[in-house]
C-alpha cells in the first residue's frame, strides 16, 4: 500500500480547495441538461496548465466526479438526464419525485454516488495494473455482446408491452445509424440533407425525448410539476442512510460493475448505469417495483456511474488508453504537463499518481456535503418556482444546452422535433426509454458487430468469433439470465407456493 | 357466449396499431435507402434492424386484431390545453429558427417571454408584470455570459446586428 506521505500531500490546503471547487463546479455544470462531464473537464483544463501535475489531476478528477453526480438532479427532478450517465436514473428517480419523494431520491443519489466514487477510487488505488489487463481482453465482439446486454433492459422498460419496447428500440437503432457510417464511411438515411450528415447527437436526442414531453404536459395544465406530500424536512439523510444500509449489497455490486465497465475504453457511465440497473432489477426481491420509483434503481445507477470515474482512470494511467471520454481530455492535459502514462507510471511517478488517487478520495468525500446542500437547493427551487418561470427556464436551458454541444441550430431543431415525436409515441403507449437505449447502444453494437464480422469472415472463424471467446460466453450467459430470470423466478415461486399449499 | 364485435373494436389499441403502421413505413423507407449502399458493412446492421422492426410491428398489429386489448399509452389529463402545447412547441421552434438572424440574446428573450406567457395560469398582478420580465432578462443575459464568456461557446450574434 502506498505511503502516508502521499495522503498528506493530497491533504494540503491548496488541494482541498481545488477538490472542493472542482466538485462544486462539476456538480453545477453536470446538472445543466446538455453540459456533459467531458465538456466540464475540457472547459476547465486550461487553468490546470500552470499547476503541479498532481494538483491538476485532483482538480480535473473532482470536476469529473462532480459532473457525473450533478447529472442526477435533472434526471430526478425534470426527467432529463443532465449527463448521459444519468439516463437510467430517470427510470426510478423521476417517478420518486412525482410521488413526492424527490428530496429522498436526491439524497439517495448523493450517498450512492459517494459510495460508487469511493469503490472506484479504491480499485484504482489497489488493483490498477492487473485490472488494466481487462481492458485489453475486450475485443469488438465483447463490445457487441455488452451492447446487446444493455438492450435486454428493454423488457424492463417496456411498461407492460414488450412488442412496443422492441419496436421503440429498433427505431432508436435506426436513428443511431443516420449520418456517416463509422466503419465504411457511407452516408446513410440523410436523404440529401446536410443537416443529418453528422447524425443525431445522442445528448440532444436524450434532452428531446425525455425533457420536451415533460414540458409539453407541464404547460397544458395548471397543476404543480412535482407533488409535495410533506413540508420539506431537511435532507432526509437518516431515512436515506437506512435505505442505503438495507440495500448495501446492491450498492457494492453496482459500484463494482461501474468500475469494471469504466475500465473498458469507450463504454462509459451510461452503459455502466444501464448494466448495473439491469442487474439490480434482476437480483431484487422487488423487481416489479422497478420503473415506478424504486430506491434500489436510483442507488444502482448512481453508484455505478460514479464508480466509472475511478475505473476509467485505470486504463488511462496504466495503459495510456482513456476509459471514458473525460479521461481522454485528462490524458491530453497530462501529456501537455509532460507526464508519460504507462505501466511504469505507478513506480516512476508515484508521487503524482498516489497523491492524485488520494485526492480523488478527498473529492468524493467532499461530494457528500456539497452534493446534499446543492441537491436540497435544487429540489426546493424546482418545487417552489412558479410554473410560469419553471417552464421557460427549462425550455431555455434545453435550447442552449443542445446548441452548445456542437454549436448547431439544426441540433436544437432536431431535439425539439424528437421531443414532439416522443410525446406522441408516449401517448400511443411507446415509452421513450427503449428508443434512447437503441440510440445509445446502436453505435457500439454496430461497430462491434461489423468489426467482429469482418475479422471472423477473414479468418473463416465466424461462429467461434461470436460464440467461442470466454468473455463473450460469460456476457451471453448474463444476457440469458437477464432475459429469462424473471420467468424462472416466477415459476420457482409458483412451485414453492404450491408445495407450501399442499 | 358470443362477444360483441363492436366492443372488441372499441377496446383495440388503435393508436398503437396506427403507430406500428407508421413504423413499418419508416422501416420500408430505410430498407429502400439501403439498396443504394454498396459496402455490406454499411447496410447489414440497418437492414437487419429494419426487418426486425417490420416483424415486430406486424406481430403487434396481428396480436391486437386477434386478442384486442386497450393500449397502455398515457391518459390525457382532464382539461389539458392543446393550444398551449402547440404554442409552446411553436415558440421554441420559431425562436430557434430565428436565432441566426436575431442572435442568441434577442431570440432567447423572445423564447423565454413567450413561453412564460404560455405557461402563466395565475393572474398578471403588477408585481408579476414587473418582476417576471426582469428575472427573464437577467436569466438570459446571465446564461449568455456563462456560455459565451466562461465556457467559450460561440453563440450566434445575429446577422441583423453584425
Amino acid at each position: 500500500m502506498p505511503g502516508i506521505e502521499y495522503l498528506l500531500e493530497a491533504l494540503t490546503l491548496t488541494n482541498i480547495m481545488l477538490a472542493l471547487g472542482g466538485v462544486i463546479a462539476g456538480t453545477i455544470i453536470g446538472s445543466l441538461p446538455g453540459l456533459t462531464a467531458t465538456m466540464a473537464v475540457a472547459v476547465l483544463v486550461p487553468i490546470t496548465f500552470s499547476m503541479p501535475p498532481a494538483s491538476a489531476l485532483i482538480l480535473m478528477g473532482a470536476i469529473y466526479t462532480g459532473a457525473i453526480y450533478g447529472g442526477a438532479y435533472a434526471a430526478i427532478l425534470l426527467n432529463t438526464p443532465g449527463t448521459p450517465s444519468a439516463i437510467a436514473t430517470t427510470f426510478d428517480g423521476f417517478p420518486m419525485a412525482k410521488r413526492g419523494d424527490g428530496d429522498l431520491a436526491v439524497t439517495l443519489a448523493c450517498l450512492a454516488s459517494v459510495t460508487g466514487g469511493l469503490v472506484g477510487a479504491a480499485f484504482l488505488l489497489g488493483l490498477a495494473p492487473p485490472l488494466a489487463e481487462v481492458a485489453l481482453a475486450f475485443g469488438p465482439v465483447e463490445y457487441f455482446w455488452l451492447a446487446i446486454f444493455g438492450l435486454t433492459l428493454i423488457s424492463a422498460l417496456s411498461e407492460g408491452n414488450l412488442l412496443k419496447g422492441l419496436i421503440g428500440a429498433c427505431f432508436g437503432l435506426l436513428l443511431s445509424s443516420i449520418g456517416v457510417a463509422e466503419i465504411s464511411a457511407d452516408v446513410r438515411f440523410t436523404f440529401g440533407s446536410q443537416v443529418l450528415l453528422g447524425g443525431i447527437e445522442t445528448v440532444s436526442a436524450l434532452i428531446g425525448l425525455y425533457c420536451i414531453p415533460v414540458l409539453i404536459d407541464l404547460v397544458a395544465t395548471p397543476d404543480r410539476h412535482l407533488k409535495v406530500t410533506h413540508q420539506p424536512k431537511g435532507f432526509r439523510l437518516l431515512e436515506s442512510l437506512r435505505i442505503s444500509w438495507k440495500y448495501k449489497f446492491n450498492l457494492i455490486r453496482s459500484s463494482v460493475i461501474g468500475t469494471l465497465v469504466g475500465i473498458l475504453p469507450g463504454a462509459g457511465g451510461s452503459i455502466a448505469g444501464l448494466v448495473a440497473y439491469s442487474e439490480a432489477r434482476r437480483a431484487s426481491k422487488r423487481t416489479e417495483h422497478f420503473g415506478t420509483g424504486e430506491p434500489e434503481g436510483v442507488q444502482a445507477t448512481e453508484s455505478a456511474n460514479n464508480a466509472t470515474v475511478g475505473g476509467g482512470f485505470i486504463p488511462t494511467l496504466v495503459l495510456g488508453i482513456p476509459g471514458t471520454p473525460p479521461d481522454a481530455v485528462i490524458l491530453g492535459a497530462l501529456l501537455i504537463q509532460g507526464v508519460r502514462t504507462g505501466p511504469n507510471l505507478f513506480t516512476q511517478e508515484g508521487s503524482i499518481v498516489y497523491t492524485f488517487i488520494y485526492g480523488l478520495f478527498l473529492a468524493t468525500v467532499l461530494m457528500l456535503p456539497t452534493g446534499l446542500v446543492i441537491g436540497r437547493y435544487a429540489y426546493k427551487t424546482i418545487v417552489t418556482v412558479p410554473k410560469a418561470m419553471l417552464v421557460p427556464t427549462v425550455a431555455f436551458m434545453t435550447i442552449i444546452g443542445t446548441y452548445s454541444i456542437r454549436n448547431s441550430i439544426s441540433d436544437v431543431i432536431i431535439m425539439i422535433t424528437l421531443g414532439v415525436i416522443g410525446w406522441v409515441l408516449n401517448r400511443m403507449g411507446y415509452s421513450p426509454s427503449p428508443i434512447v437505449l437503441g440510440l445509445i447502444l446502436g453505435r457500439i453494437a454496430e461497430q462491434g458487430f461489423v468489426q467482429a464480422w469482418t475479422i471472423g469472415a477473414a479468418t473463416e472463424e465466424l461462429f467461434s468469433m461470436f460464440f467461442g471467446r470466454p468473455i463473450s460466453l460469460a456476457i451471453i450467459a448474463f444476457i440469458g439470465l437477464s432475459l429469462f430470470y424473471p420467468l424462472i423466478r416466477a415459476r420457482w415461486i409458483g412451485r414453492r407456493r404450491k408445495v407450501s399449499a399442499d | 357466449m358470443q362477444t360483441d364485435p363492436k366492443a372488441n373494436v372499441a377496446r383495440r389499441d388503435v393508436g398503437g396499431m396506427v403507430t406500428a403502421a407508421v413504423f413499418i413505413l419508416v422501416a420500408v423507407i430505410a430498407l429502400w435507402d439501403t439498396t443504394r449502399m454498396v459496402d455490406s458493412d454499411s447496410f447489414v446492421f440497418p437492414r437487419t434492424v429494419a426487418i426486425a422492426m417490420i416483424a415486430f410491428c406486424v406481430l403487434l398489429i396481428a396480436w391486437n386484431l386477434i386478442r384486442p386489448e386497450s393500449g397502455n399509452g398515457g391518459v390525457p389529463a382532464p382539461g389539458a390545453s392543446t393550444v398551449r402545447r402547440v404554442c409552446l412547441v411553436a415558440a421554441m421552434l420559431v425562436s430557434t429558427a430565428l436565432m441566426p438572424w436575431l442572435g442568441f440574446i434577442a431570440s432567447g428573450l423572445m423564447a423565454f417571454l413567450s413561453i412564460m406567457v404560455i405557461a402563466m395560469y395565475d393572474p398578471w398582478t403588477r408585481f408579476r408584470k414587473l418582476v417576471y420580465p426582469l428575472v427573464c432578462t437577467a436569466f438570459v443575459v446571465g446564461f449568455y455570459f456563462l456560455f459565451a464568456e466562461l465556457l467559450l461557446v460561440p453563440l450566434p450574434v445575429g446577422s441583423l446586428f453584425e
